[in-house]
């Protein structure tokens, strides 16, 4: 297999595809890295970037980089909501949401005006709410620990856990049940989350070096 | 808690990698691709690539460099040089680059800051200030843009204000007097930037030792500390092989008890 | 396989490799050759020890108030790193020690060439060469069809060593090249002559687009001959006088000095590794391991067993293989489907282009009559 090309996976149809993770195609995130881990990982994945090339996904990840409000307005031009919202909600296909694409699946941002996808219910807030110490700089940026709060299958094998974090807003599950796992940034705040098949992760298992490559490979044996 | 940065610095030059000593005297260093491959292996915290022919020739990015880098690292990757469009910005992060740095264009446009951050969000858009010490007989820092040619009549404290209210996610302080010469971080300056910004400092130029690291560390807590000469050459004949720091040497940094050290 | 495919009952070289001649027993003449022509050059006991130090009092003698006394290429392998670390510690030489970056450099070589330097207390000089002329080189290599293609980094090693050597005016020469591991050598229209500047030229005449302006091109005339025989500098292989033992070898560096090994020789360079491991086997039907383990049966650190064993695995792993394909062609600056082209076209041997191999061949002869040596090789 060759470096992807994304226009080769666009011309695949779904009856080929039964690729083991599909990566959502809305125009951010860095799709190329996920790719490559995959790649290496000999994990088949590809990129979706209309509902029918979506439609058989057997696991999803949601990428994303950037404001809350340009990420839902990409997604929602995208025209891919209404299948992201059956596969997920009513087909129960897990689904990795990462950094912007974790905290779209809330019902809003303090960091924007328009609304998330609302498949947890979470509020997205900024740390600064908080009234920390001027030594906390934002955006929280760097390699920080996470802490699974029970054990789970995303964070199998994963020895000593610390990912890249590079955000100013954070995810606020309504019940603490969803917090799959903390990292302690001037407050502990919940850096993953699990609701069934819905999984997001705040920091970016793609630029995580092994740890972040572990937590794909388990999340495509989900 | 989190981690303070450790981040080689590369710089590009005619497609190739090269180091410089006070901005000038570009001495070769090698293929790009495999020295970011030889760092992903190290895995080293963050990578820098700077572009330094691209505000002076004026030319946009080279983004089919910047897509193989990309591709390459399994950390985050911030890449500048030359970036002087909202579009330029948007292209170099959908090939996978977490950040872009922007540096003479942000002096020349605060537009561009403003709306970049807009669009991609803050904590993309990374501020270079390159930064030399002018004057006859009183010396005052000075911002200099054109890859050290232009002075500008800014002091830098008062740019890097600027640009965090303009939206700015980071600020890269690039000694020039410092670059290449391996004596150590010019410390009163990042002290000087450091109080006037919430946002996150890294600080490039001077690193010559592991313990000109640790000191940055001890003196500010949280902050990213860059290096190019100090990963990219060996010994006193300055040979070429790309080092960086072990898991225990990097522990060892971070067991300086940085949540007690003060602003102040 | 054919009715014409024969392996040699003693080593492990087979008729894949063109000029193998089998006995009425089906032993191979490289095994016979070793025996009758070869063995009296590996002298690793008391004779070898004298030998030895009588050659580094003449480096003493001569390197006086020098900064160094003799040359070395470090290329992280286990040869010239294990050859470093005798010489240096048991001998108390002073070697100026350089490396030759090429662009391929894998993260495992330049680990071990820190940590040697280090911990020997060494200043390294490096020689990078400039990546867009040597990318040029070899994709020029490449698409001339012909089997040497890593002529682009060896010549580079060959001419840089010579160009410090003369710099510093430095007359002794370290090489790790070993009977030990080396005894048996890969067929010369496989490994053609480095420094056969006439095809070389050519063949940047035919495929190459970028103007070879600091690339360290080296004429044989000039270091063979002219540095060699009137400036007086002079070539030794240390190994062949001491044991050299690869797993031994290995732990030593190891415990002493943190160094790691890698799965197969000259698998420092990522090039190196695709080439030997990958192209030829494939492309040209040449596995080196065959000479590789040969030499080390020969040695007694491999049993001919051992060897039919590892033989049947490829040379490394084949996810490895398939990530080096995309990474070389993208160093290469072509996408995969062009080098899977270059892969599969139609095979060119030396001859194919201009060449000197005669007056190589004739020169090789020459020089093994006066000085008992043969070329680029393990004595």
């Amino acid at each position: 297999m060759g470096p992807v090309s994304y226009s080769w996976y666009n011309s695949r149809r779904c009856i080929l595809s039964r690729a083991n993770v599909t990566l959502v195609d809305y125009g951010i995130g860095n799709l190329q890295a996920f790719c490559n881990i995959y790649s290496r990982l000999n994990v088949s994945i590809d990129i979706a970037s209309t509902p029918e090339e979506l439609s058989c996904a057997k696991r999803i990840i949601l990428p994303g980089v950037g404001a809350f409000d340009w990420a839902m307005t990409r997604l929602i031009d995208s025209g891919l909501r209404e299948m992201l919202d059956d596969l997920v909600l009513t087909q129960h296909v897990p689904v990795l949401g990462v950094c912007v694409g974790m905290q779209i699946m809330a019902k809003n941002s303090e960091e924007g005006v328009i609304p998330g996808l609302g498949w947890l219910d979470a509020k997205v807030k900024h740390f600064n709410h908080n009234n920390l110490s001027p030594d906390i700089h934002f955006p929280h940026m760097g390699w920080n620990d996470v802490e699974p709060a029970f054990q789970n299958e995303l964070f199998a094998n994963i020895i000593d856990p610390r990912f890249y974090f590079l955000h100013s807003y954070y995810f606020s599950p309504a019940n603490l049940m969803q917090t799959l796992a903390t990292t302690e940034y001037g407050i502990q705040f919940t850096s993953a989350a699990v609701s069934g098949n819905i999984y997001g992760v705040q920091f970016h298992p793609e630029k995580s070096h092994s740890w972040g490559i572990q937590l794909l490979r388990n999340f495509s044996e989900i | 808690m989190l981690r303070p940065r450790i981040i080689p610095c590369l710089l590009i030059h005619n497609g190739g990698l090269v180091k410089t000593v006070k901005f000038t005297d570009p001495k070769y260093v090698g293929d790009p691709l495999n020295a970011v491959r030889i760092f992903n292996e190290k895995i080293v915290d963050e990578l820098i690539v700077l572009d330094i022919d691209a505000t002076v020739s004026n030319a946009p990015p080279n983004y089919k460099l910047i897509g193989e880098l990309a591709g390459e690292c399994r950390m985050p990757l911030c890449y500048g040089g030359g970036v002087k469009s909202l579009n330029e910005v948007e292209n170099i992060i959908s090939l996978g680059v977490e950040k872009v740095a922007i540096s003479s264009a942000a002096l020349a446009d605060q537009t561009l800051i403003k709306e970049s951050a807009q669009r991609v969000g803050n904590q993309s858009i990374v501020v270079v200030i390159d930064v030399k010490k002018t004057g006859l007989i009183s010396k005052r820092y000075e911002v200099f843009t054109h890859n050290g040619k232009r002075s500008s009549g800014v002091h830098p404290v008062e740019f890097a204000q600027t640009m965090e209210s303009l939206g700015v996610g980071e600020i890269l302080i690039n000694s020039i007097d410092k670059d290449g010469t391996l004596s150590g971080y010019d410390m009163d300056l990042v002290d000087l930037i450091r109080r006037v910004v919430t946002i996150p400092v890294t600080v490039l130029g001077g690193a010559g030792s592991q313990t000109d690291i640790a000191n940055l560390f001890q003196r500010f807590g949280v902050i990213g500390a860059a290096a190019g000469s100090l990963f990219v050459f060996k010994g006193k004949y300055r040979a070429v092989l790309i080092q960086y720091l072990s898991e225990i040497e990097k522990d060892q940094m971070y067991l300086l008890d940085i949540s007690d050290s003060p602003l102040s | 396989m054919s009715d014409s495919y024969k392996i040699c009952t003693k080593l492990v070289v087979d008729s894949s490799y063109p000029d193998v001649q089998f006995d009425e027993f089906g032993v191979s003449h490289t095994y016979n050759d070793f025996h009758s022509n070869v063995k009296k050059y590996w002298q690793t006991g008391a004779n070898g020890k004298r030998h030895l130090e009588e050659l580094v009092l003449s480096i003493k003698r001569d390197g006086r108030g020098k900064e160094f006394d003799c040359i070395m290429g470090l290329s992280g392998g286990l040869d010239s790193s294990y050859m470093l670390h005798k010489m240096v510690t048991e001998f108390g030489l002073r070697p100026l020690v350089f490396h030759v970056d090429g662009g391929w450099n894998s993260e495992l070589a330049v680990h071990n060439i820190n940590v040697l330097v280090d911990k020997l207390g060494l200043d390294l000089y490096t020689e990078v060469i400039n990546w867009q002329e040597m990318r040029n080189f070899q994709l020029a290599m490449f698409k001339s069809g012909v089997p040497h293609i890593d002529i682009p980094q060896d010549h580079s090693f060959i001419a840089v060593l010579y160009k410090f050597a003369r710099e510093h005016g430095i007359k002794y020469i370290l090489n790790g090249g070993n009977i030990a591991s080396e005894s048996v050598a890969v067929p010369s229209e496989i490994f053609y002559w480095g420094t056969d500047l006439v095809q070389i030229r050519d063949i940047l005449a035919q495929f190459g687009s970028v103007p070879m302006k600091s690339y360290p091109f080296s004429s044989i005339l000039h270091h063979k001959l002219y540095l060699r025989y009137f400036r007086g500098i002079k070539v030794f292989k240390p190994l062949n006088y001491m044991p050299f033992v690869q797993k031994d070898a290995i732990s030593t560096l190891q415990r002493i000095y943190n160094w790691k090994p890698y799965s197969q020789k000259h698998f420092e360079s990522r090039f190196t590794r695709f080439f030997e491991g990958y192209w030829l086997p494939t492309r040209f039907g040449v596995d080196v391991r065959r000479a590789q383990f040969s030499s080390l049966i020969l040695s007694g650190q491999m049993t001919r067993e051992a060897a039919l064993t590892r033989l049947e695995q490829p040379p490394y792993d084949s996810e490895l293989m398939r990530q080096d394909f995309e990474y070389v062609a993208t160093k290469l600056g072509i996408d995969t489907d062009e080098l899977r082209g270059l892969h599969e076209m139609p095979k060119k041997f030396y001859w194919d282009y201009r060449n000197r191999n005669n007056f190589f061949k004739l020169g090789e002869w020459v020089l093994s009559r006066i000085a008992g040596t043969t070329r680029g090789g393990a004595y």
